[in-house]
């Protein structure tokens, strides 16, 4: 290619995917420092994406309350008593409905780890705690993050209680759980 | 139902990257070489089982029609096989059926991957990646906005394990690491074959507590295939057909909350108990000769010399310790290298562990060949702290 196609080719990666474009100029250098350029393997930057307008279905109501009213809700079981949460609308076991019950957002560790290396959307974050966590009221644990500044602290056994975030989107994510002193 | 045998295999070289290939080139370069072990060509092949796991990764939706197009199978009836880790071994089953019931004399089962492809641009490398397309994969809603990955779901498991037996000890699982990458230093196609020590391990950077990064697979891009016949077909074309004598398969709630423990893997003591019950076996650690297990992590090998009935529960971590596991024990585990010495192509993965005790079987495992290898385990597993596992029992003629 000619010097202005190549800075073209640069600035339609750049302009798409905001890669920088001295990445795509060593990548592209490298390229072509071979003995048979023609006849190297040609790497493409690309991206898979989709928007959703995802319907919560029956679990609507649990995040309508965290995102309206700062309230976790757990779900039972009519007939066997045992409670959900994260939330569903028929139990699994008897093959019946569940009903709507307030929980505290009080829970305690049930399996715990430190996670020091992770996906691209989190690696930002580590050393972080990855823990399954039981809410008190409940019979099921529910997988969550926790960032404390020191992650020796948090094992199994830790009490934590919830904290709702400012900013609430109807999501798992509007509540983060915090060690009680 | 039918007898079943393995008639010809093949398989890429497992490495990090194929950069010179896509993934139903890969493909292609197996079924050929799986072919041409059968001595049989596509147009005797009457159906296919595809094994891929991950769409991100090889960046396209169903694949599967694909890689059956490239490898001119059109017109013949196919199935794709997708259980997380352990979709190669899932593909074998469905393989499996399609024999036995009946249905068709041959069927290539035929397991490809490549994750090297997804790339963090500002980070300038792939696992990260890698490890963000796999989290589609946790539920969407509750699990993947967590960050957590297949290691540390893994981890929980392991911590559970050490809190309630006090074992497999940081040592013991740095030992696992030890053998499998000392034994894939034979295997010619593995992608990490290195002499390291139990100091290294340790030593080396933490994962995800109590994971270093010795403790766990790598990411491998490659491709395996095997191919599948009836007794009577098996007859004809070899005269070293290897049979599957058992099989089993489980899958657990994807949802740890649902089970009752998470220091054990459920699935895989149904699967194991199911192709033992098949296959006659009753003590497995004296009737089996060499086993490949999911050793995606060292602590979850140990797990599985447990879960598959190798020793009591809360006993793995002595397996490792007296040496029973290492080549020249009494049930030499990994000597492929397994996931961690030979690679973790998840597809293709289960299909490797086939091929490699295949080969042990048929007495062509060169410089790594356990004497008189007549009976092995392949144990594949996969998911969210082992939601998927199949075990197979393979079995030389003359056993
Ligand atoms: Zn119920």
């Amino acid at each position: 290619m000619k010097d202005h196609e190549i800075e073209q080719w640069y600035s339609y990666y750049h302009e798409k995917f905001k890669i920088p474009k001295e990445y795509l100029r060593r990548d592209y250098e490298a390229e072509l420092s071979g003995k048979n350029p023609m006849e190297a393997p040609l790497e493409i930057p690309d991206k898979m994406e989709i928007f959703f307008k995802y319907s919560l279905g029956q679990q609507s109501r649990f995040f309508r309350e965290l995102r309206e009213n700062k309230k976790i809700f757990g779900a039972k079981c009519i007939k066997c008593g045992k409670v959900y949460c994260p939330p569903r609308a028929n139990c699994h076991l008897c093959y019946r409905q569940t009903e709507w019950v307030p929980l505290e957002g009080n829970g305690v560790i049930k399996a715990c780890t430190v996670q020091y290396y992770t996906t691209s959307a989190f690696i930002k974050k580590v050393p972080f705690i990855c823990a399954y966590v039981q809410l008190d009221g409940t019979d099921s644990l529910m997988m969550t993050n926790m960032e404390v500044e020191d992650v020796s602290r948090v094992k199994v056994g830790t009490r934590v209680k919830a904290v709702f975030r400012e900013e609430r989107t109807g999501s798992i994510t509007d509540f983060y759980f915090r060690p009680v002193e | 139902m039918r007898k079943v045998a393995i008639v010809g295999m093949g398989t890429t070289k497992f490495k990090a990257r194929w950069i010179d290939k896509t993934y139903y080139e890969l493909a292609y370069d197996a079924a050929k070489m799986a072919m041409e072990d059968a001595g049989i060509g596509r147009e005797e092949i009457g159906c296919a089982v595809y094994g891929i796991y991950n769409d991100f990764f090889q960046r396209q939706y169903q694949p599967d029609a694909f890689v059956h197009d490239y490898i001119g199978l059109g017109l013949k009836p196919m199935v794709r096989v997708n259980s997380g880790g352990a979709t190669g071994g899932a593909a074998l089953r469905i393989g499996y059926s399609e024999v036995a019931s009946g249905l068709y004399d041959i069927c290539l089962v035929l397991g490809v991957e490549k994750c090297n492809d997804c790339y963090n641009y500002e980070m300038g490398i792939t696992t990260p990646e890698v490890l963000r397309a796999i989290l589609y994969t946790a539920d969407m809603t509750y699990d993947n906005p967590a960050g957590r990955t297949a290691a540390s779901g893994f981890a929980l498991a392991v911590i559970a394990h050490m809190e309630k037996y006090g074992n497999p000890t940081e040592e013991q699982m740095a030992k696992v690491s030890v053998k499998n990458h000392f034994n894939a230093t034979k295997n010619p196609v593995a992608q990490s074959p290195q002499i390291i020590t139990v100091e290294d391990v340790l030593k080396s950077r933490k994962i995800v507590e109590p994971f270093k990064f010795y403790d766990n697979c790598l990411y491998t891009e490659g491709s395996s295939a095997v191919i599948l016949a009836s007794e009577r077909v098996a007859r004809q074309i070899t005269d070293k057909p290897v049979w599957i004598s058992g099989l089993g398969a489980s899958v657990d709630y994807v949802i740890p909350g649902n089970r009752p423990n998470i220091y054990t893997f459920e699935s895989s003591r149904v699967a194991a108990k199911k192709a033992y019950d098949m296959a006659g076996i009753k003590d497995p650690i004296e009737e089996l000769d060499l086993a490949e297990l999911h050793d995606a992590f060292t602590g979850t090998e140990i797990m599985a010399y447990e879960d598959c009935f190798f020793c009591e529960e809360g006993d793995g971590g002595r397996l490792i310790d007296e040496g029973t596991v290492m080549p020249e024990g009494q049930l030499p585990v990994n000597l492929s290298g397994g996931l961690i010495g030979c690679g973790h192509a998840v597809g293709a993965t289960g299909i490797m562990q086939t091929y490699e005790i295949a080969l042990h079987l048929r007495g062509e495992a060169g410089e790594r060949q356990q004497k008189n290898a007549r009976r092995g385990l392949v144990q594949s597993i996969g998911g969210t702290l082992c939601t998927w596992t199949v075990c197979l029992v393979l079995e030389r003629e003359d056993r």
